[in-house]
């Protein structure tokens, strides 16, 4: 377990160098209709251990999220919908747990879990995540068919990364 | 304070969601200006999305109204151009505030196209000052009939598309004039007869009122030569007319009211009766 810990900072800020660094230079408008972001950072909160108290996961994701509300110039919009995420992460392994249940040091990987639970488990969250991102970004629900259309473009892209990258980068914890 | 250590050990996760959640709507809506304006304001952006929706809405009942409108507007419209074709040859009216032809907007309450003799009912008469044999046109371009029964409220008009028709037109920028007859049962064509066939005409050229008679002023744009042949042992074209308008769906029409009608008709009548 204790391992884990560097492995898991490691990515942490991994991820959030690629999001800031690559991610954020390739959002795009299609047809002045949807802006397409790539999401990807929710990874670095999905992919911790399955067993990782609650409390860390909250606090790593408020972390994380007011770092790149720094680079987006967005105070608190990507805190406020990672920090829902992580709360809703527990919920999401809770209804999708297998029948003989999950091992102490489980993490989310398709070699530990299966290709079809990883997908499962990451489609819903990131769906969840982008969507709740683009309603407190437009903040009232008048603008109902902007954010659905944006999170739909959003989810498809960045959904495509994510799942290709779980193939690329195989970590052990 | 056990109790309370205890409750926090148990809910302590969700406490923390809760407590971290609040943090960042506090941020999001003290340093985002969108948000902060719409979280100080969201009834009025909702108040306006819906009355957007209900004007939207709502512009369809009063169509007829803004028809209404639209057309006596296009009435002053036309009746300038018909002014602007005379200014150049005409001496000043004694009020020049009053023009010679004011029209009259009217909507087409039923029309026949299909017979040999066609007629139109408009939806106004005696009492907007419609009198018999004004001529009534559909816009600037295209001419429709003439009046020819009035009661108080409606008027009968003679359609072009009639075997009795005869309007005086003449050729833009040519010489010579002569009459528009509708002979071939097509909606869409009419032919000009007793133009001399010593004038140079060409396939294209426009078909406009004379102005010689008095229910049409000068220059009412009415078709185009479509084709023209001279018949042996005759001596005049006979032209057909594309016509501008298309009279088997006009809904609107203005009736031209002329003010020295009845003027010119007793000078005309003096010299017929000599």
């Amino acid at each position: 377990m204790n391992s884990a810990i560097p492995t898991n900072v490691f990515r942490f800020v991994f991820i959030f160098l690629v999001q800031v660094m690559v991610f954020k230079q390739v959002t795009f408008s299609l047809g002045g209709l949807a802006y397409i972001h790539f999401i990807i950072y929710p990874l670095a909160i999905l992919l911790m251990p399955i067993k990782t108290p609650r409390g860390v996961l909250l606090l790593s994701a408020f972390v994380m999220g007011l770092a790149l509300d720094m680079f987006y110039d967005s105070v608190g919009i990507h805190a406020a919908t990672l920090v829902f995420t992580a709360y809703i992460r527990n919920i999401v392994i809770a209804l999708l747990e297998p029948y003989d249940g999950y091992n102490m040091s489980d993490v989310p990987t398709i070699k530990n879990l299966g290709i079809g639970w990883v997908v499962s488990y990451l489609s819903i969250t990131l769906l969840i995540h982008i969507f709740v991102y683009f309603s407190i970004e437009a903040f009232s629900y008048v603008f109902f068919f902007e954010i659905f259309l944006n999170t739909i473009f959003s989810f498809i892209v960045s959904f495509i990364v994510i799942l290709v990258a779980q193939f690329i980068i195989q970590t052990k914890y | 304070m056990y109790n309370v250590i205890q409750l926090f050990a148990k809910y302590g996760a969700h406490i923390l969601f809760i407590i971290l959640e609040v943090v960042c709507f506090a941020l999001i809506i003290n340093y985002n200006k969108t948000q902060k304006d719409i979280f100080l304001n969201s009834s009025n952006v909702f108040a306006a999305k819906l009355s957007e929706q209900q004007n939207k809405i709502l512009q369809f009942t009063n169509l007829k109204a803004q028809n209404d409108s639209l057309m006596r507007e296009n009435a002053t419209l036309i009746e300038n151009i018909i002014t602007s074709e005379y200014l150049t040859d005409k001496i000043p009216a004694a009020d020049s505030l009053l023009n010679q032809y004011t029209l009259i907007p009217t909507i087409i309450s039923s029309t026949t196209i299909h017979k040999r003799n066609n007629y139109l009912t408009l939806n106004k008469g005696y009492r907007e000052g419609i009198r018999s044999d004004m001529g009534v046109i559909a816009s600037h371009k295209g001419i429709v009939g003439i009046v020819r029964n009035i009661s108080e409220n409606y008027s009968q008009v003679i359609s072009l598309l009639h075997s009795q028709t005869k309007i005086s037109c003449a050729i833009k920028n040519r010489m010579g004039h002569g009459s528009l007859v509708w002979k071939n049962m097509d909606p869409l064509r009419m032919t000009l007869e007793s133009i001399p066939k010593h004038e140079t005409i060409a396939i294209g050229d426009t078909v406009i009122t004379s102005g010689y008679s008095t229910m049409f002023p000068k220059g009412i744009l009415v078709g185009k030569i479509e084709t023209y042949n001279v018949i042996p042992g005759s001596n005049s074209y006979n032209i057909t007319v594309k016509l501008f308008n298309d009279l088997t769906n006009i809904k609107y029409a203005y009736v031209i009211q002329n003010r020295f009608a009845a003027e010119q008709a007793t000078l005309e009548k003096e010299v017929a009766n000599e």
